[in-house]
């Protein structure tokens, strides 16, 4: 229960509150668009360092990197509660990294600059504060505050049918979350109503004992919302919608970010919390990420839109990532936070290059464009680059991840590693139609023929060389993922 | 000798690609070849230099461990065994002056850092695939030359056509890789390990049922890169890459990375009968076959890229029949031979004005004799002609085919006799249409440079010599090859028999030849109809696969987005929508803004409130 | 006390049911008023009552509070009658049904 490390100085809420502070400077500076950007790019790239930090200082630990915990809101027993393990960790850092990225592409934003800098920032504390958090409430709060901001984005900055994917998108999670917040309720009666001790704190709502029919509902609330989040299989369709609709920085967040948030509640919440209705559940599961995978990845075959291929590629991502948890053993769960991290890199940085296309030719319609390649080399090269890593190219990132995530499920069941390999092969088919309709064929009309910028260049360089160290030597994030995922695996967590 | 040196001979290539890549753009030209050159000569030479180290069980070092996770791991490291040793000299050979043809070829491109660049990288990914020590590091390689030759064939992808032809290539052959990963997949599950000398070790402990599945998987894959029946349609489309790829890829090395990974599993694929005699039976129809579709061709690489099909349907069959040293023998042969054809061809079309159709060409032996020379030694060698290197290594593996014995194998040693006719015909039908009879081009042609000229002696010099190094006890040779490659010798037929073969053969080329030299010694004119047209198309293969699965294919996904996406789950999800939206419009009504109304509400509800009130208290 | 604690709430009770009726019948909104009005005596006539059966002085504080808010909410609400009859020049409240959903 408590904590190895003492932590001197508040390091966690120090990388949680930091956005928004953030957020309030540019709130009051509101008038001075140039001041608001600065803010957040120093903002944000401050978090990195202090993450990058704590990342270095916390090589070889073990346990709670970093742990903070203090009183509430008492009468409920609801307490301020952040830890920080391997997982939390890389999931921060990624955070941290595309933040700063999301800032950069929206550098040019001209409407409202002040107010859009500052709900990419809230994001920042959302999410983060959902990948730190070990009280019930507190990462419920969180998790509603990263839904709020990503609304706003969508619907304020977004392209034509923005309000339908707004609300769409604001529906389906908030659908989701609700479940979640009424499982956690009455979980929270059901513990105090045992022991006399009413509390959301995660490791003692662990030791609630419950009848398997109460744990399976409570497990399917819980699920509810994460699984929406994820997306998976059939719960995906508000993200082409949201991505199709959303400003680039927003994008950018959602598929690298947001629904990393599903899985972190997974394997961080509901596994622990009902461990006997998660094992029922892993075939279910698996069966709806293989059907994703293939899904997904033969409708993105058809779209004309770049993005809502990326989209759709991110549901068949995600479809691995959840294969990989529903196998249940440690190289398969290794490889599916890896491949987490890795997708975040690779479709973070697909999105931001599709915003530097769509920039350059004024279209995302895959008819529309061509022969990008004659006009911008080094922008063509790039994306060739992510669109590699997303179709699995070895050696790049988001093989490493898909490798380990088949060689455990192919060892949990032969039938599902089987299968999901057959993925892999359509999703080569979809890429290199991306590939081949943008970069290939003969140039047609551009609004601008200026290659890459200095700006975009330092988006680019940090994400690629990530994309191809990830690919060639993982050990080090794997290092960080071995400790956390065995012990969540054997019992749920830190004792 | 220091045994990490041999990371050098991948990392030499690796360096020159990842330099194009970053900085080519802005490097004259000259450099931009001259390092990629001097990258891939680098290591030839450090192939030579280290030979040794391959001999007997040879060498095995690691760099660094790539994936690392429970029980899962899987190293950068090499394996230089006699067989890896052998492969890689010759990749680096045949890849050096497969470079510097290139040097000259490519010199008036706009872009020849990509072109160097994917070059340098393909040679890496290929000497991954020769020196890795286990099946994921082998995986990155075979992916890596996927990637490559998809990124070369549609390396002037201002015609969408080339881009599409490299797509193809890319896809299918994924296709065949998705079974090759399921096969890695397996073997992982199966020893814990994906090292591939553990593996061999360990094949015994096996199931037979579950050998055989994974025969069948690798052969799978290996069908996929080595362009073998079903997966062979992406090859003739290759040829739409410039012509020192198809060289160099589509010839000489990418496409033998199939049968240089059942040589590499031998251990395990010789366990399974079932598993060799698919393996034979896929090479021998993929023989066939490609010669057939050889016999019609009308563009000058694709002639060649069907008797690359073909040929190393040889090799295939040559595993099939058990004879690894036989697979290799004829996969060096062919590799310098078909190199030689294909950088011939690049100079014939330069010659010819750059005229690919062979109908379109002719009397070029008086334009260039040099070229007509070094492309007739090619010719020979592919045709079988007897003494040279190619008669040797197909001669060895049709008799072990032979010897095989039962009725399955002769059968498949029939198709093989027959198709060396077949082969025997379009060489000289080649032969003669481009290099006889009257001149039909329409452009004016000019010579190959200097440099594209003289990296073609020294491969024709090894494509008649190479029979010696493999040459049979018949011809008083040791077959040395066989011994390096520590594989057992073959069984001795009779001598008469072994004369009596050998004499069917002859008879079959020389056959071949006289047919074609009747036919085609002066042209006798555009020829289109019929069973002609059929072959022209490769047996109508495309369309047979557009029909049964490509067209399905969209249809489904078309079905998934617009039925499923759309309709079904979108639609509910609206459904749900409209339903709220409906339930409110009722609700609506109710608030009338009638004051009155609201007031008789009002009493109602304390009517109510009274009146529970009251039969409470009753109560 | 000289009345019975049932002959008021009996009286008030038919002043409140009086009141409502008038509230519910009457579409003159000045009448309505004078039902809400009613209402609210008949409601302070039973706290008075009460106050004196039970000999606390809490319910006729109350009352003198009730007073005063309805004296207040009287000359707030004929300013408003006022108000809408100028607006549509008549006080019948089926007029006014500018809130209808």
């Amino acid at each position: 229960m408590t904590p190895d490390v003492a932590t001197p100085f508040p390091l966690l809420s120090l990388l949680l509150w930091l956005p928004l502070g953030g957020t309030l400077l540019c709130l009051l500076l509101r008038h001075s668009s140039n001041l608001c950007r600065w803010i957040s790019l120093l903002t944000t790239l401050t978090v990195l360092v202090v993450a990058l930090g704590m990342a270095v200082s916390s090589i070889g630990g073990s346990g709670w990197l970093f742990y903070e915990d203090a009183a509430w809101i008492e009468p409920f027993g609801i307490r301020y509660t952040l830890g920080m393990d391997g997982i939390s960790l890389l999931l921060v850092l990624l955070t941290a990294l595309l933040q700063v990225a999301a800032i950069l592409i929206s550098w040019r934003q001209k409407q409202r600059p002040a107010l859009f800098y500052a709900l990419v920032l809230v994001m920042e504390t959302g999410i983060i504060g959902v990948f730190l958090s070990l009280d019930l409430i507190l990462f419920y709060l969180f998790w509603e505050l990263m839904l709020i901001p990503m609304f706003f984005l969508i619907g304020v900055w977004g392209h034509e049918n923005r309000v339908y994917a707004a609300v769409k998108f604001f529906f389906f999670t908030l659908a989701g979350s609700l479940f979640l917040l009424l499982a956690i309720i009455w979980l929270y009666l059901l513990h105090g109503g045992q022991t006399g001790d009413y509390s959301f704190a995660l490791d003692a709502l662990r030791q609630t004992v419950l009848t398997p029919g109460q744990e399976m509902i409570l497990y399917i609330g819980f699920m509810l919302a994460f699984i929406v989040k994820v997306p998976l299989f059939p719960f995906h369709t508000w993200l082409p919608d949201a991505h199709t609709e959303a400003p680039p920085a927003g994008s950018v967040d959602l598929a690298g970010l947001l629904l990393k948030t599903g899985v972190y509640g997974m394997i961080r919440f509901a596994f622990p919390l009902f461990p006997a209705a998660a094992q029922k559940s892993l075939p279910f599961l698996a069966i709806l990420a293989l059907v994703g995978i293939f899904y997904a990845a033969w409708i993105a075959y058809v779209q004309t839109d770049m993005k809502r291929v990326i989209a759709y590629s991110s549901v068949a991502h995600l479809g691995f990532v959840i294969l990989g948890l529903a196998a249940w053993n440690q190289l398969a769960w290794e490889g599916s936070l890896l491949l987490m991290i890795n997708h975040g890199i690779t479709t973070g940085g697909l999105f931001v290059m599709i915003a530097m296309i769509q920039d350059r030719s004024g279209t995302r319609e895959l008819g529309k464009l061509g022969g990008l390649w004659t006009v911008f080399p080094n922008l063509s090269a790039f994306f060739l680059l992510f669109c590699l890593s997303s179709l699995g190219l070895p050696g790049l990132a988001n093989f490493a991840g898909e490798i380990l995530v088949l060689l455990g499920a192919f060892k949990a069941d032969p039938l599902w590693g089987g299968m999901a390999v057959a993925g892999v092969v359509f999703s080569a088919a979809y890429m290199l139609r991306v590939v081949q309709s943008a970069l290939w064929g003969e140039s047609k009309k551009l609004a601008r023929n200026d290659d890459l910028a200095v700006r975009e260049w330092l988006i680019l360089v940090p994400l690629a060389a990530l994309v191809v160290l990830l690919g060639v030597y993982p050990a080090p994030v794997l290092e960080f993922l071995r400790e956390p995922v065995s012990l969540l695996l054997e019992t749920g967590g830190m004792p | 000798m220091n045994p990490l040196l041999l990371f050098l001979i991948p990392i030499l290539p690796l360096f020159g690609g990842v330099i194009n890549v970053c900085f080519g753009s802005r490097l004259p030209h000259r450099l931009v070849s001259g390092l990629s050159v001097a990258a891939v000569s680098g290591s030839f030479l450090l192939a030579t230099l280290l030979w040794p180290l391959g001999s007997g069980e040879g060498t095995r070092v690691v760099l660094f461990s790539w994936l690392k996770s429970a029980g899962f791991q899987a190293d950068v490291g090499i394996l230089f065994d006699p067989l890896a040793a052998v492969m890689t000299l010759m990749v680096t050979g045949v890849a050096t002056l497969i470079h510097l043809y290139a040097a000259g070829y490519m010199a008036e491109d706009e872009s020849p850092a990509r072109f160097f660049a994917l070059l340098n990288l393909f040679v890496f990914a290929m000497l991954c695939i020769v020196l890795a020590d286990n099946l994921l590091f082998l995986f990155l390689g075979w992916e890596g030359v996927g990637f490559c030759s998809y990124g070369l064939i549609g390396f002037w992808y201002r015609n969408s056509k080339n881009a599409s032809a490299g797509r193809k290539a890319f896809i299918v052959t994924r296709i065949g890789d998705l079974f090759f990963a399921i096969a890695l997949l397996w073997l992982f599950s199966a020893f814990g390990t994906v090292m591939i000398e553990q593996i061999n070790a360990r094949v015994a402990e096996l199931d037979p049922l579950l050998l055989t599945g994974l025969t069948l998987l690798l052969l799978g894959g290996a069908c996929g890169k080595s362009a073998q029946l079903p997966l062979m349609s992406w090859l003739p489309d290759a040829m739409a890459g410039p012509t020192p790829v198809s060289a160099l890829i589509h010839a000489a090395t990418m496409v033998t990375a199939g049968v240089y990974l059942l040589c590499r599993m031998f251990p395990l694929v010789s366990l399974s009968p079932t598993g060799m005699a698919a393996i034979a039976l896929v090479g021998a129809l993929t023989a066939l076959y490609a010669a057939s579709c050889a016999l019609a061709q009308r563009e000058i690489k694709r002639v060649l890229a069907y008797s690359t099909m073909s040929q190393i349907g040889y090799m295939f069959l040559a595993v099939g029949v058990g004879t690894v040293s036989g697979a290799m023998f004829h996969l060096l042969t062919h590799a310098f031979f078909k190199a030689l054809l294909f950088m011939g061809a690049g100079c014939v079309i330069h010659l010819a004005g750059g005229e690919n159709d062979i109908y379109r060409m002719g009397g070029l032996k008086e334009k260039s004799p040099q070229v007509f020379w070094l492309f007739l030694v090619g010719i020979l060698c592919l045709a079988g002609t007897p003494l040279t290197g190619g008669f040797f290594s197909k001669d060895a593996i049709l008799l072990t085919a032979f010897a095989a014995g039962d009725g399955f194998y002769a059968t498949l040693w029939g198709i093989g006799v027959l198709t060396a006719g077949l082969t025997s015909f379009y060489s000289f039908r080649l032969l003669y249409l481009v290099f006889f009879g009257t001149a039909r081009q329409a452009g004016q042609g000019h010579a190959p440079s200097p440099l594209m000229l003289w990296t073609l002696p020294p491969l024709a010099l090894l494509g008649l010599c190479t029979g010696l190094l493999n040459l049979p006890h018949l011809f008083g040779g040791h077959e040395w090859l066989t011994l390096w490659l520590g594989q057992p010798m073959a069984e001795m037929l009779p001598v008469g028999t072994e004369i009596g073969l050998l004499f069917l053969m002859l008879i079959f080329f020389v056959g071949g030849w006289v047919i074609a030299h009747v036919r085609y010694r002066t042209f006798p004119g555009d020829e289109q109809a019929g069973w002609r047209s059929f072959l022209l198309s490769g047996w109508q293969a495309d369309r047979v696969y557009e029909l049964i699965l490509l067209r399905p294919y969209r249809a489904i996904c078309r079905f998934c987005w617009q039925g499923g996406d759309k309709a079904l789950i979108d639609g509910v999800m609206e459904g749900l929508a409209r339903l709220c939206l409906h339930w409110g419009d009722y609700v609506r009504r109710l608030s009338n803004g009638q004051v009155a109304f609201y007031l008789q509400g009002f009493a109602w509800g304390l009517l109510l409130i009274v009146g529970w009130f009251l039969l409470a208290s009753v109560k | 006390m000289i009345v019975p604690l049932e002959h008021v709430l009996y009286l008030s009770a038919i002043l409140f049911l009086l009141g409502l009726g008038c509230v519910l019948a009457r579409r003159n909104l000045i009448m309505i008023l004078i039902g809400v009005e009613i209402m609210l005596n008949a409601v302070g006539l039973t706290l008075v009552g009460a106050s004196a059966f039970w000999q606390q002085i809490d319910g006729q504080i109350m009352v003198v509070f009730l007073m005063a808010m309805t004296s207040a909410e009287v000359s707030i609400s004929l300013a408003m009658v006022v108000y809408l009859n100028r607006r549509k020049g008549t006080v019948d409240v089926r007029a006014f049904d500018e809130l209808r959903g």
